[in-house]
C-alpha cells in the first residue's frame, strides 16, 4: 500500500512573518490620535460601545467618508445590533450610494434578508464600489447557500483570475480570494493551501484584518489542525479580547481539544453579541451533546430569530427534534431547509454528527448515506459514513467510504489515521465464540483468547440473566495492543484518556499490553463495555450517558469485589465540598466536566445512584427506566413515573444515601489544619484529641515506618482502615499493613491484608502476587490460585505467574485450568519452548485431551527430539495409557 | 563384517566421548566501581563453578583472571592485565589438543571511539586486533570467544574464523551502555532453563539463544529501550542475529560445542559400554532423521509429515528408555 500523507497547510512561515508585521503596524500607528483613528482603534480592540459612539459622531458630519459609515455598521453588527446596522447602512447608501451597498448587503444577510442582500450586493458590484470584489464574493456565497452551486463555483473560480491578474490587492480583496478558493477546495483539495496563502497575504496587507485571521483559524480547525487554529484565534484575541467570532472559534477549538473553558469563551462571545448566530448554533450543539434537547431547541430558535435563513441554525434545530424523537418536526425543519437550499447535505451531516454524540451510530450511517446521495462530494458525509460503519463493525464498507473521503479531503487527520489503522488489520485475527467475535492482534491472540473468551462469555451470561435481554450477536470485541490505535479507532486521533468504548454490539478497548501494569483491569473494563452493549441495545441507543456509565460501573462492581471505580479521599472530599453534580445534572459531569477529575468522580457517583435505586426500588425499576428511554421518554418523566419522585427529590434522596453510606468517613477525610510536614509528636497530640482524622493516621503511620518502627504504625493503619473501609487507593492501609505484617513474620495476616488491598483496587497487581506468594508459602494453594487468577486480569504477560498458577492447578488436580495457563506460557514465547510445549501436552494428557496432548508433545519434540520426558509422554499417549499420577 | 562395522561405529562414538576436553578462560576486566566489580566477579565465579562442578571440567582446564585477585584468591589465578591474558591464551593454545574445545569469556566494560573498540583492563586495554594472533595460535577443534562487554560488537568481524564461534553482547561498537548479557550467558550454564533441545547439555548456541532472549525480556520488563543486541558469528558463516538462528540454520560450531569435562550426555558418569554406545549412535541417527524430516516438512502433506515424525519419535523414545535403563537413570 502506498504511503498515505495528510496534506498540511503551509501557513507556518507566513504566520511567523505575520506576527512581525503586526508589531510593526502597531508601532506605526502608535501616536495617531485623530478621532477616526480612535473609532477604528476602539473597534479593533473590541471597545464596541466606544467605537459605535465615535463613528456615530463621525457620520454626523456631512463630509464623513464612506469608511465611517462602514465602521459604524461593522461595530453595530459586532454587538448584534443588526437592525441598527441596517439603518446605518441605508443612511450610508443615501449618502454614498454604491460604496455602502456591500455593507448594507452584509447587514441584511446577517438577518436572513436574502433577496434584499442579493440586490444590495449587485448594486455594489454594478456601481463599481471599492468593495465590489467583496460584494461579488458575498453574492456568490449567497448563491452557494441557496444551492446554486454551479453558479457559485463559477464565481469563486473567477477569483483565481482576479488574483492572478493582480487585481486583488487590498486585504479585503485577498480575504475574498481566500474564501472563494477555500470553497473551490471541495473539488481540488490542493486549493486549501492556496486559500491559506491568500489569507496570509490578506493579513500581511492589513495586520488588523481580524476576519482573515479568524477564517484562517476556522479552516485549520475544519482540517483538524488545532494548534494552528488556536494560534490564529489567539492572535486576534490578543488584540481584541471581545471579538465574538474569535471567541466562538476558540470555544470550538477548546471543545475539539477536549479542554475546559468552552462555555466561558462562548458565553463571553454571546455577551458581546447576543445575536451571534454561529455562537448560538454552537451552544445548541453543546446542549444536544449533553442531551438537553429543550435547551438546544431554544438556542437554535433564538439563532433563527436573528437569521431565519441560517442553514446551520436550521440544522441544529433539526438535530434537536431528531434526537428528542420528534420526527414530524424534524421532517418539517428538514423540508423547509431544503426549500431554501435543495443541495444542503450539511443538514444531514450535522444531524448525523450530533447523533454520534448520542451514540446513535446506525442512524448516523443512514443520515450520512443520504447526505452523500444528495451530494456525492460531501467529504464530510463520506467521512461520517466511513467512521460510523466502522463503529458498526462493517470494516470493508467503512474503508471504501473513508478512501473516498480522504481522497476528497486529504487534510483530514481522522480519515488518514483511521485508514492507517485499517491497514494494520491484516495483522489481526478474529476468534469466534458462542456470542462474540474477538478481534485481536495475532501476536497476542493466543495468550488473550482464553481469558477474553472466558470473561466475555461469563459477562454475557450474567448480563442476559440480569437484564432479560440479548444484544445483537456476535458482539465484536476489538482489543488493541497500542493505545494510540485504540484511540484512533475511537476518536480518530491519538491520546484519548479512556480504556474502552462500546458502539453497541461493537466494543473496542485497550488490550492489557496497551497500558502499564496496574493501570487497568482489562477483565473489568471488558465487563463495563459489554454492559453498555446491553444498555444501548435495550434502549435503541437512547440511554443518557450518565445512566449507562453509572449502570455499567455498577455491573462491574457486582461482577467481582473490587472491580469498577472505588471511593477515595478525593472523591469524598469533592462530594463533601459540593463539587459533585446532583443526580439531576450528573450528565454534565461526563459531557461537560468543570474540572479534570470530575469525569472519574461521576462514574463512581453514578454507580452509587444505581446502588441506591436497586436497594430501594429493586432492579426492575432500572429495567423500567431503560424501557422508558427506548420509548423516547426523558429522565425526569421516568424518575417521576418509576421512582415516584421529582428530580429534586431524587437529588435529596441521593444526598441522604451518601450521608448514610459515607457519613463517618466523610468527616474522617475532611481536611484538618495540621500545617506543613507535621512532626510525629504533633500528629500524636492531634490524634489524641481527634482520633477520627484519617489523614493524620496515615501520615503518622508513614513517619513511624520511616523511623524504623513499623509495629507502632499498625494501630494507626488499622484505625485508618476502620475510618475508611472502602478506600480503593493502591497504597491504602491494607497494602501497608500487608507489608508490615510480612516484615514482622505474621504471614497469615499479611496475606489477608494483601487480599484486602487487591479486593479494594481492581488494578492492584502487586497485592495479588504478594498474596499468592504468601498463600503458597502457607500451603493455601486454593487461595494462591484465586489471587493469581485475579492478578492475570490485570497483567497477563508474566510467564512466571502463569507457570506458578499452572503448577498449583496441577497440584490441586485442576487440569483443565492448568491447560489454559500452560497455553498462556507457550503464547508468551518462552525461552525454553520445548519445556513449555511439553508441560502443555502433559496438562492436556492429564485433562484427558489425548489428541491435543499428542499434537503438543510432537511439537515439543520437534524442537527437542531427545527430550526424555516428552518422549516418555509420547510413548504413554501412544500406548493409550491414561494419565499417570496426579502431578 | 558385522564386527568391523560395530568397531567403526564405536570408534565414531568413542572419540568425542573420551577425547574431547574443554578449556575455559574467564577474564574479568576493570569494574570501575565496587558494584560492577562485585557483579562481574559474581558472574565469573558462577561460570567457573558451573564448569568445574556441574559440567566436570577439570580445574586445571579452567583459568580465571580478574581485576583484583585478592578479592577471591581461590578462584582468581592472576590479574587480568594484557600480558597475563596473552600468556594465559598462549598457555591454553599449548595445552589444548586438536580435538579439544577452548572457550574464552570476557566480562567487564568495553569502550569505543568510532568503530575502534577496546576491552577495558587494568593497565593497557585490548583491541580486537590484539586477540587475533592469540586465537589464531589455538589449534583446538573448536574455539568460542565470548565478549560480554559493552561495545563488544566491534570484536565480531575481526575475530571470525573457521571452527570458531564469536559471540558479543552488542551488535556494534556504538552500543556502549552497560550490558546485562553476561549475566544471562552465565545463567545459561548454572541455571536450569537453557537446555533448549533437552539433550542434557547446554551448547554454546543454546547459551547464546537463552541469554539473548532473556536480555530482550529484561529490557521489556523494565520498560527500557534495548541498548544491547547480541550477535553470533559461527564458523565464518556471517553475523547472525538471535532470531535468524533457526532450527535449520547451520551454526555448526556453537551447536555442537558444550562446556563439559567429557562428551556424551554430560549428565551421566556411567561407563560407556558397547551396547550403550550403539544406543547413543542409534539415538543420534534418529535425531538426525528428525532434523532431516523437518527440513522437508513443506514438501509433505501434514498428515504424512506428522505420521513419519511420530514414528521416528516413538522409536527414539524406546531407544532413550533403553539408554536410561543402562545409564541407571529413571
Amino acid at each position: 500500500m502506498s504511503a498515505r500523507r495528510v496534506v498540511t497547510g503551509s501557513g507556518r512561515v507566513g504566520r511567523f512573518c505575520l506576527a512581525a508585521v503586526l508589531v510593526t503596524a502597531a508601532c506605526d500607528t502608535a501616536g495617531a490620535a485623530q478621532a477616526p483613528d480612535d473609532a477604528a482603534e476602539a473597534f479593533r480592540s473590541g471597545e464596541y460601545a466606544q467605537a459605535i459612539s465615535a463613528y456615530r459622531s463621525l457620520v454626523r458630519s456631512d463630509a464623513a467618508p464612506p469608511g465611517h459609515h462602514i465602521g459604524l455598521v461593522r461595530a453595530l453588527m459586532a454587538v448584534g445590533r443588526y437592525e441598527d446596522a441596517e439603518d446605518a447602512a441605508r443612511d450610508g447608501v443615501g449618502r454614498h450610494g454604491a460604496e455602502l451597498q456591500g455593507t448594507l448587503g452584509r447587514a441584511l444577510d446577517r438577518q436572513g434578508k436574502t433577496h434584499a442582500a442579493e440586490a444590495a450586493f449587485t448594486a455594489a458590484i454594478e456601481g463599481g464600489a471599492t468593495d465590489a470584489n467583496v460584494a461579488r464574493l458575498d453574492r456568490a456565497l449567497l448563491d452557494f447557500r441557496r444551492g446554486r452551486h454551479d453558479e457559485a463555483m463559477a464565481e469563486f473560480d473567477a477569483f483565481i483570475d482576479l488574483y492572478n491578474d493582480g487585481l486583488a490587492r487590498s486585504s479585503e480583496d485577498l480575504t475574498a480570494v481566500a474564501t472563494a478558493v477555500r470553497h473551490l477546495g471541495a473539488d481540488d483539495p490542493d486549493l486549501f493551501r492556496d486559500a491559506l496563502r491568500a489569507y496570509d497575504e490578506a493579513v500581511a496587507a492589513d495586520p488588523w484584518n481580524h476576519e482573515a485571521r479568524i477564517l484562517t483559524g476556522e479552516l485549520f480547525l475544519e482540517k483538524y489542525n488545532g494548534p494552528d487554529a488556536g494560534a490564529a484565534f489567539r492572535d486576534v484575541l490578543t488584540v481584541n479580547p471581545s471579538h465574538p467570532d474569535a471567541l466562538v472559534g476558540l470555544a470550538r477549538l477548546l471543545r475539539f481539544d477536549g479542554e475546559s473553558g468552552v462555555r466561558e469563551a462562548l458565553e463571553q462571545a454571546l455577551q458581546v453579541n447576543p445575536g451571534h448566530v454561529p455562537g448560538r448554533v454552537f451552544l445548541a450543539s453543546l446542549h444536544l451533546s449533553a442531551e438537553r434537547y429543550d435547551q438546544a431547541q431554544e438556542e437554535a430558535e433564538r439563532a433563527l430569530e436573528v437569521n431565519p435563513a441560517s442553514l446551520e441554525a436550521r440544522s441544529v434545530l433539526a438535530a434537536a427534534h431528531y434526537l428528542s424523537g420528534d420526527t414530524p418536526r424534524f421532517e418539517d425543519v428538514r423540508r423547509e431547509t431544503f426549500e431554501l437550499n435543495p443541495r444542503y447535505a450539511e443538514l444531514l451531516n450535522t444531524v448525523a454528527d450530533l447523533a454520534v454524540d448520542q451514540r446513535r451510530y446506525a442512524q448516523a450511517v443512514e443520515l450520512a448515506r443520504e447526505a452523500v446521495s444528495m451530494d456525492p462530494q460531501s467529504w464530510r458525509g463520506l467521512g461520517i459514513l466511513g467512521i460510523n460503519l466502522l463503529r458498526l463493525g462493517r470494516v470493508d464498507e467503512s474503508r471504501e467510504a473513508l478512501e473516498k473521503a480522504f481522497a476528497g479531503d486529504p487534510f483530514n487527520v481522522w480519515y488518514k489515521n483511521t485508514l492507517d489503522l485499517l491497514d494494520t488489520y491484516d495483522r489481526y485475527v478474529t476468534v469466534e465464540t458462542e456470542h462474540f467475535a474477538i478481534f485481536m492482534r495475532d501476536d497476542e491472540a493466543d495468550l488473550l483468547e482464553p481469558y477474553a473468551t472466558s470473561v466475555a462469555e461469563e459477562a454475557y451470561a450474567r448480563l442476559v440473566e440480569r437484564y432479560g435481554y440479548e444484544p445483537p450477536t456476535p458482539v465484536r470485541l476489538e482489543l488493541y495492543p497500542s493505545h494510540a490505535d485504540f484511540s484512533v479507532r475511537t476518536a480518530g486521533l491519538a491520546g484519548i484518556g479512556i480504556l474502552g468504548v462500546s458502539f453497541g454490539s461493537v466494543l473496542a478497548m485497550d488490550s492489557p499490553s496497551a497500558r502499564g501494569i496496574g493501570e487497568f483491569n482489562w477483565g473489568s473494563t471488558l465487563w463495563h463495555e459489554l454492559a453498555h452493549a446491553f444498555h444501548l441495545g435495550m434502549t435503541e441507543h437512547r440511554v443518557p450517558r450518565w445512566f449507562s456509565e453509572g449502570l455499567a460501573v455498577r455491573e462491574q462492581r457486582l461482577a467481582r469485589v473490587g472491580w469498577g471505580h472505588q471511593p477515595d479521599v478525593a472523591f469524598l472530599r469533592a462530594y463533601d465540598e459540593g463539587r459533585l453534580h446532583p443526580v439531576s445534572t450528573l450528565n454534565d459531569g461526563f459531557v461537560r466536566p468543570s474540572y479534570p477529575q470530575q469525569v472519574v468522580f461521576s462514574y463512581y457517583q453514578a454507580s452509587l445512584v444505581f446502588e441506591m435505586i436497586e436497594a430501594e426500588s429493586g432492579f426492575e425499576a432500572v429495567l423500567a427506566m431503560l424501557r422508558g428511554y427506548r420509548d423516547g421518554r426523558q429522565t425526569e418523566a421516568l424518575v417521576a413515573e418509576v421512582l415516584g419522585m421529582s428530580m429534586d427529590a431524587l437529588d435529596e434522596r441521593f444526598d441522604a444515601f451518601m450521608q448514610q453510606r459515607f457519613g463517618e468517613t466523610l468527616s474522617a477525610v475532611r481536611p484538618r489544619d495540621l500545617g506543613p510536614d507535621p512532626s510525629r509528636e504533633r500528629l500524636e497530640r492531634h490524634l489524641a484529641d481527634d482520633p477520627t482524622d484519617f489523614t493524620a493516621h496515615m501520615i503518622l503511620a508513614r513517619l513511624l515506618v520511616g523511623e524504623g518502627a513499623p509495629e507502632a504504625a499498625i494501630p494507626h493503619l488499622e484505625a485508618a482502615r476502620e475510618l475508611f473501609p472502602a478506600l480503593g487507593a493502591p497504597d491504602g492501609p491494607s497494602w501497608q499493613l500487608g507489608n508490615i505484617r510480612e516484615e514482622l513474620g505474621d504471614l497469615d495476616r499479611a496475606a489477608d491484608e494483601f487480599r484486602q488491598a487487591a479486593l479494594r483496587n481492581e488494578g492492584h497487581y502487586a497485592a495479588g502476587l504478594e498474596e499468592a506468594r504468601l498463600r503458597r508459602e502457607l500451603g493455601d494453594l486454593d487461595g494462591a490460585v484465586e489471587a493469581l487468577d485475579r492478578a492475570i486480569l490485570v497483567h497477563p504477560y508474566e510467564i512466571e505467574v502463569h507457570e506458578d498458577l499452572a503448577g498449583m492447578l496441577a497440584e490441586t488436580g485442576q487440569w483443565e485450568r492448568a491447560v489454559r495457563e500452560r497455553k498462556a506460557v507457550v503464547a508468551l514465547d518462552p525461552t525454553d519452548r520445548a519445556a513449555a510445549l511439553y508441560q502443555l501436552a502433559r496438562a492436556h494428557h492429564m485433562a484427558g485431551h489425548t489428541d491435543e496432548a499428542r499434537r503438543q508433545v510432537l511439537e515439543a519434540l520437534e524442537v527437542a527430539p531427545s527430550y526424555d520426558e516428552a518422549l516418555e509422554l509420547l510413548l504413554e499417549i501412544r500406548a493409550g495409557a491414561g494419565p499417570r499420577g496426579k502431578s | 563384517m558385522r564386527r568391523l562395522a560395530l568397531a567403526a561405529a564405536l570408534l565414531l562414538v568413542s572419540v568425542p566421548v573420551h577425547a574431547q576436553q574443554t578449556h575455559l578462560l574467564v577474564v574479568v576486566g576493570l569494574g570501575g566501581d565496587d558494584a560492577y566489580r562485585e557483579r562481574f566477579h559474581g558472574w565469573a565465579s558462577r561460570l567457573v563453578d558451573a564448569a568445574t562442578g556441574r559440567y566436570g571440567v577439570p580445574a586445571d582446564n579452567v583459568r580465571y583472571l580478574g581485576e583484583k585477585p585478592e578479592l577471591d584468591p581461590e578462584r582468581i589465578a592472576d590479574r587480568s592485565t594484557r600480558d597475563n591474558i596473552e600468556a594465559a591464551v598462549r598457555d591454553v593454545a599449548r595445552r589444548a589438543g586438536p580435538a579439544d574445545g577452548v572457550i574464552i569469556v570476557l566480562i567487564g566494560h568495553g569502550t569505543a571511539r568510532g568503530e575502534e573498540a577496546r576491552f577495558n583492563l587494568p593497565g593497557p586495554d585490548m583491541a580486537p586486533a590484539e586477540f587475533v594472533p592469540l586465537l589464531d595460535d589455538i589449534s583446538a577443534q573448536k574455539v568460542a570467544f565470548v565478549n560480554t562487554a559493552s561495545a563488544s560488537g566491534a570484536f565480531l568481524e575481526p575475530l571470525a574464523a573457521p571452527d570458531r564461534t564469536v559471540i558479543t553482547a552488542t551488535g556494534t561498537a556504538r552500543e556502549q551502555n552497560e550490558t546485562v548479557f553476561g549475566g544471562y550467558f552465565v545463567e545459561a550454564f548454572d541455571g536450569e532453563d537453557a537446555d533448549l533441545d533437552k539433550n542434557g547439555r547446554v551448547s554454546i548456541l543454546e547459551a547464546f539463544q537463552y541469554a539473548s532472549q532473556e536480555v530482550e525480556r529484561y529490557y521489556e520488563d523494565e520498560g527500557l529501550l534495548m541498548t544491547e543486541h547480541a550477535r553470533l558469528v559461527d564458523d565464518w558463516q556471517g553475523i547472525g542475529e538471535p532470531e535468524a538462528i533457526t532450527e535449520g540454520a547451520e551454526v555448526r560450531v556453537a551447536r555442537s560445542f558444550f562446556l563439559t569435562g567429557q562428551a556424551g550426555t554430560g549428565a551421566t558418569t556411567a561407563a560407556v559400554t558397547p551396547e550403550l554406545a550403539a544406543l547413543y549412535q542409534r539415538r543420534d541417527s534418529l535425531e538426525t532423521r528428525v532434523r532431516e524430516l523437518r527440513a522437508v516438512e513443506e514438501s509433505l502433506e501434514p498428515d504424512e509429515y506428522e505420521r513419519r515424525l511420530e514414528d521416528l519419535l516413538v522409536e527414539m523414545g524406546l531407544v532413550s528408555r533403553q539408554i536410561r535403563e543402562l545409564e541407571g537413570r529413571p
